[in-house]
């Protein structure tokens, strides 16, 4: 399994960056700091399909001068963009969310909310 | 103890995911399923069929239109609900002292932000507008336009940076992304009879090219003022 693992790198890294992420999305009080686990965790999901993608010495999927084969796989890359600009959203709603508890309850740590309720 | 607890569960949730990992293919081989399947088409046809050297350009607007139509919606949805949750009704009785200290940036911020701010514009508008044959497109230049906009306002006077974005077009410019992709949309629906539709044949290649290139001028400036204006709701600016 080690070894199997060590070619894999670069899927075990994610695993990794995953688990860190979750860590901060389960023991952190903050809010702010718990989205920014989850963003931790989208960024691990996307390097983790990005990489599945990665051929040995592949090229750029950019054909014109120059190029040449093999081509790194494109349709990771185009589907993760898709992700990327979702995870942006989800994020730019939660931080709203975030200013407007704060602005009701003058507070974003977990815990203080729930005793307020 | 709870923190004992959390880390357990992270581990063995970490074993098993790297379980699955080393069962995958070698990292890096030709013969893993995202590369043999349709990947490999994409690959072999997307220039001649799409008119877009960059293949993940021709993925994104061509093969996949419907899914990015999808995807530029939820940038505007995102913007309104953001716009629903900050600006809706606000109760001043019962808010806390929310009176920021205003902290000039200083002489360094302000001048550095200003000396770049033209080269960053014309690197983004080279990104929106050559994203069919370089890396980058809609998405990435919109990003950079919208990063733009956003250092300007923490540099600028609230009156100067106010006019960043046009108060009386905003409207139509922040659903411009979506209003482009129906437009080109119903454009191939009605030259060729069906719904984002991009002819193939050599002869109309120039046509497909300005559709792409005007999709990609939409998203990136639908994407950069919606960016900004988030930006500006959240630090309570209209």
């Amino acid at each position: 399994m080690i070894e199997a693992l060590w070619n894999n790198l670069d899927y075990a890294a994610s695993v990794i960056l995953f688990c860190i992420g979750l860590y901060a999305v389960i023991t952190r009080n903050n809010l702010i700091k718990k989205f920014m686990g989850l963003n931790i965790m989208e960024t691990a999901v996307f390097a983790f399909i990005v990489a599945l993608g990665v051929v040995e010495n592949g090229d750029a999927p950019i054909m014109g001068d120059g190029a040449s084969a093999p081509f790194i796989n494109p349709l990771p890359q185009a589907l993760i963009l898709t992700g990327i600009v979702v995870a942006v959203s989800t994020t730019a709603l939660a931080l709203s969310l975030v200013i407007r508890i704060w602005r009701q309850c003058g507070t974003i740590e977990a815990d203080e909310l729930r005793e307020a309720e | 103890m709870k923190r004992a607890f959390t880390i357990t569960l992270l581990i063995a949730l970490a074993l098993v995911l790297l379980n699955v990992m080393a069962d995958l293919p070698p990292h890096g081989s030709a013969e893993t399923p995202p590369y043999t399947h349709v990947g490999a088409y994409y690959l072999e046809h997307g220039p001649e069929e799409t008119g877009s050297e960059n293949v993940v350009t021709s993925v994104i607007l061509n093969y996949r239109g419907f899914d990015t139509t999808g995807e530029v919606t939820v940038i505007v949805t995102a913007l309104m609900a953001v716009i629903a949750v900050l600006t809706g009704t606000r109760d001043t009785s019962q808010e806390p002292d929310t009176a920021v200290t205003q902290i000039a940036p200083s002489v360094v911020v302000r001048f550095i932000v200003r000396v770049l701010a033209p080269f960053i514009l014309v690197f983004a508008v080279y990104v929106i507008l050559n994203g069919h044959i370089t890396p980058g497109g809609g998405f990435q230049g919109g990003t950079m336009l919208g990063a733009l906009i956003i250092a300007l306002t923490l540099v600028l006077d609230e009156r100067r940076s106010a006019k960043l974005i046009p108060q009386r077009s905003v409207r139509v410019i922040q659903v411009i992304a979506p209003l482009m992709f129906v437009a080109i949309g119903l454009f191939g629906l009605i030259a060729w009879g069906d719904y984002l539709f991009f002819p193939r044949s050599e002869e109309l290649r120039p046509i497909v090219e300005i559709m792409l290139v005007l999709i990609e001028i939409g998203i990136g400036v639908g994407g950069a003022v919606v960016f900004a204006r988030i930006f500006r709701l959240m630090a309570g600016r209209p």
